[in-house]
């Protein structure tokens, strides 16, 4: 114990005055998370913003931000195992633990939201299967195929920490994890097949059903694949974003700019992908689906979130189309953060945009756009999620071979 | 086998927005009291008295002003086929919690539900409800529970069933009774009885004697559905669109000879 206390000390003081303050800071958001978490889940959800008209809220926003991020994961991985493009090697482990937290924090986030936190494992019990093995409800795939994933991103994360140097002497652990990383491509496809579509259900599935609702409505093919799109272009770049941030504060080159660089191209041909879908749904939307209600589209887009998030979403995504997909740009350090925040940005509005304009659309001539704001619970349960994250990668970094290409740096110096 | 579809028909010519219905389904479905039962957004009721006017968009003068008083509650949904229903709220939740009866009944377990308001999004009535806050039933206010509906806990979501338990309830008096014909049970939901000028009518939408027959419905000048203004659309164009998708279906009409109301009742294609 007072080894473990006196290793504590010894690394506190050997940080900077700067990163003392942000793990403070990051320290005193997660303590935030903790006691609004208890008033939730004691009191009710009577302490959100959200009622019987904006149903779901901030922390779904939440859900779908993280599981598209997220999603950065599986298509990473896919392309590493199953198509074999090695650049993306060093940068692998960075992408697990992203999608690991991504998804962890899903979970925790609709435990939070749900009504009736203990009867969350009613999912499993009493999933809601139609004929055959289609689920009746986009939601019980949701809940299924998010938790296999998960089990999933855990074998593929358990390698990171077993090659740790003190574990690594141990030869069980070795042996298991250099056995678990040769078995990787199974996972990696795995979790593809698994991603694919809860990537589609939560993101575009859950919500074109929903067919007397013309805020949402609109083919089920069509949404449902565009948020599959949407995941692998806004995912990519979510997986530049974290480790270029990483680097820009540890001030050290966490993987070769060639792994960066592919993943930034084959992020930009996603996103050229995902804008013309995202125009196509416009589209229709516009002249097919929305006048099925004999209502106008542009009539939908009103209120505090309609044309505030998709103008910025579509404008938010050429920048990643300009930047990633000309070799130049991509390949100056500036101007690809750049594109890669914008990216992320553009597929967060999207998600904004489905979440809080579809209950923002009045059900009734007589009603206005109603309106939501999260309260200061939902806040710190939203943040205290991202600070946790932020502490749990930041350890990872610091005293997890999160980074081989680092490592082999240091050594070489 | 049941052959009897409910149906309910609100004729607000008749209607003095009174609040009786809305009291009566209270009381009959064991609706707990909130401190905040002005928060409109966040009250558990379920059925819902909204008053409308023909200048909720402004600019009539003093004396073209007119209001009206609708009751809402759930409509029941059936979707484009009632022999194959399928509502809005019954496939999205996860946990089966909802379901729809041979009579057209939207149900609700309330001991089922985990509360993830999913078939509150789906709903274009708003006819579903969350407990936002833990139900109380102080003081004497416990001895006058319904001792045939549950009483509601926080956080799942509860609605509106025309009173099923009522029916329940008349199917084993009529069986105690020596009637083996189930569709002869009938019965009448709270906010029906409840109505002092008859406003609200409720029986059996297939039968011909009954006063909701839906054929006779479908015909009356005076019969609108809620934001279902595919009734207005021409044959060929509702039946092109409902190749397309479902349309709610529901199983309420509202009769009214103001045209200014049956415009904003059946949707938004006037607004």
């Amino acid at each position: 114990m007072n080894t473990i206390i006196e290793f504590v000390k010894t690394e506190w003081n050997s940080f900077s005055k700067k990163t003392k303050i942000a793990l403070l800071v990051l320290t005193a958001l997660v303590g935030l998370f903790g006691i609004f978490a208890i008033q939730i889940l004691f009191w009710g959800l009577g302490y959100t913003d959200m009622n019987n008209t904006f149903a779901m809220g901030l922390w779904i926003i939440g859900d779908l931000g993280f599981v598209a991020l997220g999603g950065g994961a599986f298509f990473t991985g896919f392309l590493l195992y199953i198509f074999r493009v090695d650049k993306l090697e060093p940068l692998i482990n960075s992408t697990v633990l992203i999608g690991f937290m991504c998804y962890l924090f899903t979970f925790i986030l609709l435990v939070f939201d749900i009504g009736q936190p203990l009867r969350a494992w009613f999912g499993y019990t009493y999933p809601n299967w139609g004929p055959g093995l289609m689920p009746q409800s986009m939601l019980t795939e949701v809940i299924w195929c998010l938790t296999f994933y998960f089990i999933v991103l855990c074998v593929e994360l358990i390698p990171v920490p077993l090659k740790h140097k003190i574990l690594d002497k141990i030869p069980v652990l070795h042996y298991t994890g250099h056995y678990l990383h040769r078995l990787m491509w199974i996972m990696a496809a795995v979790g593809t097949f698994l991603s694919f579509f809860h990537q589609g259900s939560l993101g575009g599935g859950m919500w074109d059903v929903l067919y007397a609702k013309p805020g949402w409505w609109r083919a089920h093919h069509q949404f449902f694949f565009m948020a599959i799109v949407a995941a692998t272009a806004g995912g990519t770049c979510f997986m530049i974003m974290v480790p270029k941030i990483a680097e820009r504060i540890m001030k050290k080159e966490v993987a070769p700019k060639e792994s960066f660089y592919t993943l930034a191209r084959i992020s930009g041909v996603m996103f050229t992908f995902y804008f013309i879908f995202r125009l196509y749904d416009v589209y229709t939307m516009a002249a097919t689906y929305v006048p099925m209600a004999d209502r106008s589209f542009a009539d939908t887009l009103g209120g505090y979130y309609g044309w505030t998030t998709l103008i910025p979403e579509l404008l938010l995504c050429l920048v990643p189309i300009t930047i990633l997909n000309v070799k130049k740009l991509r390949e100056n350090e500036k101007t690809l953060f750049f594109a890669v925040i914008c990216g992320v940005t553009a597929i967060v509005f999207s998600k904004i945009g489905v979440v809080l304009n579809g209950f923002s659309v009045p059900n009734f001539p007589w009603r206005g756009f109603a309106g939501y704001f999260p309260t200061v619970q939902e806040w710190s349960i939203m943040i205290g999620s991202v600070a946790t994250m932020i502490l749990i990668y930041w350890g990872f970094a610091a005293y997890l071979p999160l980074f081989p290409h680092m490592k082999e740096q240091e050594s070489e110096e | 086998m049941m052959n009897v579809r409910w149906g309910m028909s609100i004729d607000l010519d008749k209607c003095t927005g009174c609040g009786a219905c809305q009291i009566s389904c209270m009381q009959e479905n064991n609706m707990p009291i909130f401190d905040e039962d002005s928060d409109i957004p966040k009250r558990v009721t379920f059925l819902d008295l909204m008053k409308v006017t023909n200048d909720f968009e402004g600019g009539k003068k003093y004396g073209e002003v007119q209001t009206a008083f609708i009751p809402k509650m759930c409509m029941q949904c059936s979707g484009n086929d009632p022999k194959n229903p399928h509502p809005p709220c019954v496939t999205v939740c996860p946990v089966v919690a909802t379901d729809v009866g041979d009579d057209g009944i939207v149900s609700q377990i309330w001991s089922r539900c985990i509360g993830c308001r999913y078939c509150q999004a789906a709903c274009p009535y708003e006819a579903r409800v969350f407990n936002w806050w833990k139900p109380r039933y102080e003081g004497d206010f416990k001895q006058g529970l319904n001792s045939d509906v549950s009483v509601a806990s926080r956080g799942t979501v509860v609605k509106c069933t025309f009173c099923s338990h009522i029916w329940k309830r008349e199917r084993d008096r009529a069986i105690a009774g020596g009637e083996t014909d189930i569709n002869k049970v009938t019965y009448t939901p709270a906010c029906v009885s409840a109505c002092p000028t008859g406003a609200i009518v409720f029986g059996d939408l297939n039968n011909p004697n009954s006063p909701v027959y839906e054929t006779r419905l479908k015909n009356d000048p005076r019969a609108v559905r809620m934001v279902h203004s595919i009734d207005q659309q021409p044959e060929n164009e509702r039946a092109r669109r409902m190749r397309i998708k479902d349309y709610p279906n529901p199983k309420v009409y509202y009769l009214s000879s103001q045209k200014w109301l049956r415009d904003i009742i059946s949707g938004f294609q006037n607004s």
